[in-house]
């Protein structure tokens, strides 16, 4: 006779992409990079949530352009999930796309009981509307000041202080604020902040598909993965947060890392 | 997933004479990626280190060549086999900024799945079998302690199990270390860390290792969390700080006879409240031991050696419902016991008296060395025999021969019957029989 059909109790782990769609992202393909990354990422994040049955893993997407709309309204068990292409076209309304998730975080919607949601902003531009009200209603709801919040920069016209402000305050930069986000260290005469390499609480910056593709997939498992079930703890490591992030995925040698600075 | 050894790179490394053939990757986390690799015809796994994780811990590589030195405490370990360096031909031939280095190890058989998978209710396995994956988990710790080790990070995530056996292999074993011998940097896996280590008052070692491994035959036994109940419901978003408090700060056990306070809630919590009803006292008294006194007081917990008894008991004490064919496991010499799954009555069984113990003849219970001789260690892995049903006729239980060598059965009548290596005897008419290893006697429900 098999094991009694009993499982963990689990808990809803909401994950929300939020896809700027506007007319930039038409160019040098980055929409379909976007569309493939986020596809090509579903597998390992279902195989993921599966490995952790403490969570029960739901996704949704916002994408915004003129307007900010649902483009996965339902949170969808991963494991069902069927990505349909995002379309380019339009200005940047992400303060509109922020209020749109503040609506889903407030409780209810929001079940009482939950893992920490994980939010990723990806974006190749500037907002054109009003992005400081949305930001503030997003941070008003408990739920969002929980959450792993993850920015993606496509390309090197985003806007680093603006993906910077999604995530809150590097608490790898030292002394308080720190230098505005993308400053050489040293330049504006302020004393040189040690910031080692790329940070998971800055905004991750691929300048090509394929780090655009290893952000994602690293958000969609390495981070589901830590928000969901704790990973394995080393000594020293920061308690940075409420989540402790993984390591950011190994740069992988790619013959187009030392191309330039813009591959799109 | 991108792979820092693309597949088809042909690797020399400096201690091996032939090179290793990457076949394909196999699976990559934070740590490292674990590949396939073909090394003079043999197949083999093969785990790469990022250079993130090579520089947090600076002992790894002489850990590694300590344990490799070593060899396995037993079977159930994949171990390492080899420390792996390219030769700086090879070098290049990696995709990371710092070439790194790795580790061979034998690859999971077939056959063998996650204990997430378990966990997660996405298996059928026998109580049975999650049993003696519980005894070999226990097993595969003993025999480390033993030897002075400590494995620091046991989680469900690095547990893999047979369904239909029961057998498990425990992979990443590149914290196993000498106990206290160093700090090291691995801290363990919340939700498995023993709370002094979790409150950082004490480094890893072979007591937070038995609470580790208590808390992971709970979740095999029980597919819940031991300190997950009442406590937890009322924690709305599940974070560090909380983990910290549940875990750490104020842990209770979902059973502990004097603090009501964590009860598990019937309907979040209901694996709890169905699963653990169904083990013997024996079982849930070591539980209770190593989640009440020993959370605050790591000498308390139950050690390996009382965790193999009790657990090669319960399966001794396996008795099928004759109603609903569920696995029971009530009291030896108990009366009025009843199914845990349906309540009916559970009859008296027939049993099998052996020199150093007792064992209910239940289709596949079995009788192994230790249950013939005080002076051996409870050992699975060799049975000398096994209790069958008849293949035509479920209520004719047989014993099957599994020796090499002929027994003699004494029929009720007196007369003897031999019984060759490999043959299953009928145990209705049988009183008792003689074995190299020692005497069995049957006995009968209601027979003097």
């Amino acid at each position: 006779m098999p094991f009694p059909n009993v499982r963990l109790a689990n808990r809803p782990l909401h994950f929300l992409y939020l896809c700027d769609c506007s007319g930039s992202m038409a160019a040098q393909g980055k929409m379909q990079a976007l569309n493939q990354a986020i596809r090509q990422s579903l597998p390992g994040m279902a195989e993921v949530a599966r490995q952790n049955p403490e969570a029960r893993v739901l996704v949704r997407a916002v994408s915004f352009a003129d307007r900010a709309s649902w483009h996965i309204a339902q949170p969808t068990p991963v494991e069902q999930l069927q990505w349909v292409d995002l379309q380019a076209g339009g200005v940047t309304a992400m303060g509109e796309a922020l209020e749109l998730v503040a609506a889903e975080l407030r409780s209810p919607p929001m079940e009482e009981r939950a893992l920490p949601p994980v939010l990723v902003l990806i974006s190749d531009g500037q907002p054109t509307d009003d992005f400081e009200a949305g930001l503030q209603s997003l941070l008003r709801q408990p739920w969002a000041q929980k959450a792993v919040r993850l920015a993606i920069a496509m390309g090197h016209d985003a806007d680093l202080e603006v993906l910077q402000q999604f995530i809150g305050s590097d608490p790898g930069a030292r002394g308080g604020g720190g230098l505005p986000v993308g400053e050489v260290p040293g330049a504006s005469g302020q004393a040189p902040l040690h910031r080692p390499g790329k940070s998971p609480r800055r905004p991750l910056q691929a300048s090509n598909a394929t780090a655009l593709a290893q952000y994602i997939q690293w958000a969609s498992t390495a981070v589901v993965g830590a928000a969901s079930m704790p990973a394995s703890r080393v000594a020293g490591a920061a308690a940075e947060g409420n989540i402790p992030l993984p390591d950011l995925p190994p740069t992988v040698m790619d013959p187009t890392d030392d191309v330039g600075p813009l591959v799109w | 997933m991108t792979w820092i050894l693309p597949p088809g790179t042909s690797l020399r490394c400096g201690s091996l004479s032939a090179p290793l053939q990457v076949l394909r990757g196999l699976g990559g986390g934070t740590q490292g990626q674990v590949y396939e690799v073909e090394l003079a015809g043999e197949r083999l796994a093969l785990k790469w280190y990022l250079p993130a994780c090579i520089s947090r811990d600076r002992r790894l590589p002489l850990r590694l060549a300590e344990s490799i030195r070593a060899t396995a405490p037993n079977d159930a370990f994949l171990w390492p086999i080899a420390l792996l360096r390219p030769t700086p031909e090879s070098a290049g031939l990696i995709r990371s900024r710092e070439p790194g280095f790795g580790y061979l190890m034998d690859l999971r058989p077939a056959g063998y799945v996650g204990a997430h998978e378990h966990v997660g209710g996405h298996l059928a396995i026998s109580l049975r079998n999650v049993l003696r994956a519980g005894f070999f988990l226990a097993d595969a710790f003993h025999a480390l302690h033993l030897r002075g080790l400590c494995y620091k990070d046991i989680s469900l995530g690095n547990l893999f199990l047979e369904p239909s056996s029961g057998r498990i292999l425990i992979c990443d074993n590149d914290n196993v270390d000498v106990d206290g011998q160093d700090p090291g940097s691995v801290l363990g896996t919340p939700g498995f860390m023993a709370p002094e280590v979790l409150l950082g008052q004490a480094r890893p070692g072979a007591n937070s290792d038995l609470f580790s491994l208590a808390v992971l035959l709970f979740r095999l036994l029980t597919r819940h969390d031991p300190l997950r109940g009442q406590l937890e419901l009322a924690i709305r978003c599940l974070d560090e700080p909380a983990r910290r408090r549940l875990y750490g700060e104020d842990p209770v056990f979902i059973f502990d006879p004097a603090d009501a306070r964590n009860r598990p809630d019937p309907i979040e919590h209901a694996a709890a409240l169905l699963t653990w009803p169904i083990y013997p006292e024996g079982l849930k008294a070591l539980f209770e031991q190593s989640f009440c006194r020993g959370l605050r007081e790591p000498g308390q917990r139950a050690l390996t050696g009382q965790w193999r008894r009790a657990l090669a008991a319960a399966l001794d004490q396996r008795q099928l419902c004759p109603s609903c064919g569920q696995e029971t496991f009530p009291e030896p010499g108990a009366s009025g016991a009843s199914c845990w799954n349906c309540g009916t009555a559970l009859p008296a069984p027939l049993r099998l008296q052996l020199p150093h113990s007792q064992v209910i003849a239940a289709p596949e219970n079995a009788l192994h060395p230790h249950h013939f001789d005080p002076l051996l260690e409870e050992d699975l892995r060799r049975p000398l025999a096994q209790v069958e049903a008849h293949p035509s006729d479920a209520g004719v239980l047989g014993l099957r021969n599994l020796t090499g060598e002929r027994w003699i059965a004494e029929l009720a009548s007196g007369e003897r019957v031999p019984l060759e290596p490999g043959r299953t005897c009928n145990l209705a008419p049988v009183r008792a029989l003689t074995t190299p290893a020692g005497p069995i006697a049957v006995l009968h429900p209601g027979r003097p």
